[in-house]
């Protein structure tokens, strides 16, 4: 059952295209994580959805009882308190939530002691955390978060993440990000933007199965490697090899052409081989591909 | 936490209640203070002909001058106090918190009422404080007009409140809200001197304060009516526009 669903969604700033026809379908439940570089559009997919901004074309859908969105620089009036922002959220709500709630996300977001000191005293991180839990205390059924985790230390962005992957089920998480580690971690689909346009949408499965069938892998050697490389780009199966002292780099069209061929080959350059393993493009990697 | 408490938070916590309580008792002061001592004043400075040219030192006039008085800065510090509250949209990560939650209609609401009767009431809090030392220093004002004067003005101030609330929907900062809201007041007082459309303006309602103390007829039906109109019409504006605004 799809909560979000955007067809040809397209959003103009005079002469800038901030989004370009942004089709998409989230199903309820899942995580889904929004990424790209800055000013690819994510803020503007985020406020078109929560309806802060207005769509120039297109149409969206989003079969949501109660959806609550976080900014990417959450900000309250500082003379409240934080148990004050959590009751007003809370009270807010379109559904009656106890107000005992409001003690237990202020708990979950490490507010506890703070809990009643006033905002205009907290740091960037626990106003993001307050933000997080002035978002979650209605209970609602659809999270659209802007860069949850920016501002926080290892520590708070661990225990944010862990927020956003316990909400998988109970509720849709749209969230955004540029650390990619945090995306790979909790998400189930995933959206990459650039330029106004969403270049993939799916699973990070599917994202790394699509990216290009070229194999890589990454040679020791005792000694200078220089020579290794040459020799290697001179086999017809290779398309790339180059080498950083004794480490070389090796590309082949597919993993049979190295698998097949490449042992061989360092074996007869008559190196001493001190490891050969093969590359993972990591996410950062596939997503620059992708992006660029 | 209601939106109603948060306004009252907001005008309590901000300090910005008493700076309306404290403008509008200071001139409930001075106002009958400086009528009743103004020509021993002018007598210890030498200025004769000013003494002479005095209207009578009556609690009307006490009355009289601390609405001239009061009406200049409490109505600049009602402009900055409600544009505080009014110009939601002056810090965008605060006014998603809102509008993410809220319609605009109740968002606006609580602020516009609460800003309204904190206005009211620090303006009865000066006519309070007026009548109270013009008795003291002068003689006491007649309840009746003193009361019938200030419910003029205070629907005056209630339009005040729903011009910010509009001029909050134009603009997005809180110093501009409150200097265009400034602005158009004197504009609107400038107007006022075309004869057939005066009666007709919210501004005429003030001059009601005097002339009822001083026994004039009570001709503010068409004020009354076009203010009220004017209100409303306001803030149905305002909200129309703040609903249509992109944050």
């Amino acid at each position: 059952m799809v909560m979000v669903e955007t067809n040809e969604l397209v959003k103009r700033y005079k002469e800038t295209t901030a989004l370009d026809g942004i089709n998409l379908n989230i199903d309820r439940g899942l995580v889904y994580g929004l990424i790209g570089p800055n000013g690819a559009g994510k803020t503007t997919l985020i406020g078109l959805l929560a309806g802060l901004r207005t769509a120039t074309s297109g149409t969206m859908r989003l079969d949501s009882n109660y959806y609550a969105v976080l900014p990417d620089s959450p900000a309250f009036d500082p003379w409240l308190t934080a148990y004050e922002v959590v009751d007003l959220s809370r009270n807010l709500a379109p559904t009656d939530v106890p107000k005992s709630a409001v003690d237990e996300v202020l708990e979950q977001a490490g507010l506890t002691e703070a809990a009643h000191r006033k905002v205009s005293g907290f740091s960037r991180g626990m106003l993001q955390r307050l933000g997080i839990a002035a978002t979650v205390v209605g209970g609602p059924d659809l999270l659209l978060l802007d860069e949850p985790a920016a501002a926080l230390d290892p520590a708070g962005r661990r225990e944010v993440l862990d927020l956003v992957a316990s909400m998988r089920g109970k509720a849709t998480v749209l969230f955004s990000s540029h650390i990619l580690d945090d995306v790979q971690e909790v998400v189930d689909e995933i959206g990459i933007l650039r330029r106004g346009q969403l270049v993939y949408d799916g699973s990070l499965d599917g994202l790394i199965a699509r990216q290009s069938p070229r194999a890589r892998y990454v040679v020791e050697v005792r000694g200078d490697g220089q020579g290794l490389a040459q020799s290697l780009l001179s086999q017809p199966w290779v398309v790339m090899a180059a080498a950083t002292d004794s480490i070389v780099t090796i590309e082949s069209r597919s993993a049979e052409d190295i698998e097949g061929n490449l042992a061989g080959a360092v074996a007869g350059y008559g190196l001493p081989v001190v490891s050969m393993n093969p590359h993972v493009r990591s996410l950062e990697e596939i997503f620059l591909e992708v992006t660029a | 936490m209601s939106l109603w408490r948060l306004e009252w938070i907001r005008l309590t916590r901000t300090g910005r209640i008493f700076i309306l309580l404290a403008v509008f008792f200071a001139f409930g002061i001075i106002g009958p203070l400086s009528v009743r001592y103004l020509p021993e004043l002018l007598e210890a400075a030498g200025s004769e002909e000013a003494i002479t040219s005095l209207p009578p030192v009556t609690p009307e006039f006490a009355m009289s001058s601390y609405l001239g008085n009061a009406l200049q800065i409490g109505l600049l510090a009602i402009a900055f106090v409600g544009a505080a509250a009014l110009a939601i949209d002056a810090k965008p990560e605060i006014s998603v918190f809102f509008r993410s939650r809220a319609s605009i209609r109740n968002v606006i609401t609580p602020r516009f009422i609460v800003v309204s009767a904190a206005s009211v009431l620090a303006f009865a809090t000066g006519v309070v404080t007026a009548a109270v030392t013009s008795g003291i220093l002068i003689d006491w004002p007649e309840a009746g007009p003193t009361i019938l004067g200030s419910a003029l003005v205070a629907l005056y101030l209630v339009f005040v409140v729903a011009l910010i609330t509009v001029m909050g929907s134009l603009v997005r900062k809180v110093p501009a809200t409150a200097l265009l809201t400034v602005g158009t007041l004197i504009v609107l007082s400038i107007i006022g001197l075309v004869e057939p459309i005066s009666p007709w303006l919210p501004s005429y309602l003030v001059g009601g304060f005097d002339a009822i103390l001083n026994g004039g007829d009570f001709v503010y039906w068409r004020a009354i009516a076009a203010t009220t109109a004017v209100i409303f019409g306001f803030v149905a504006i305002a909200v129309v526009r703040l609903e249509n605004r992109e944050v």
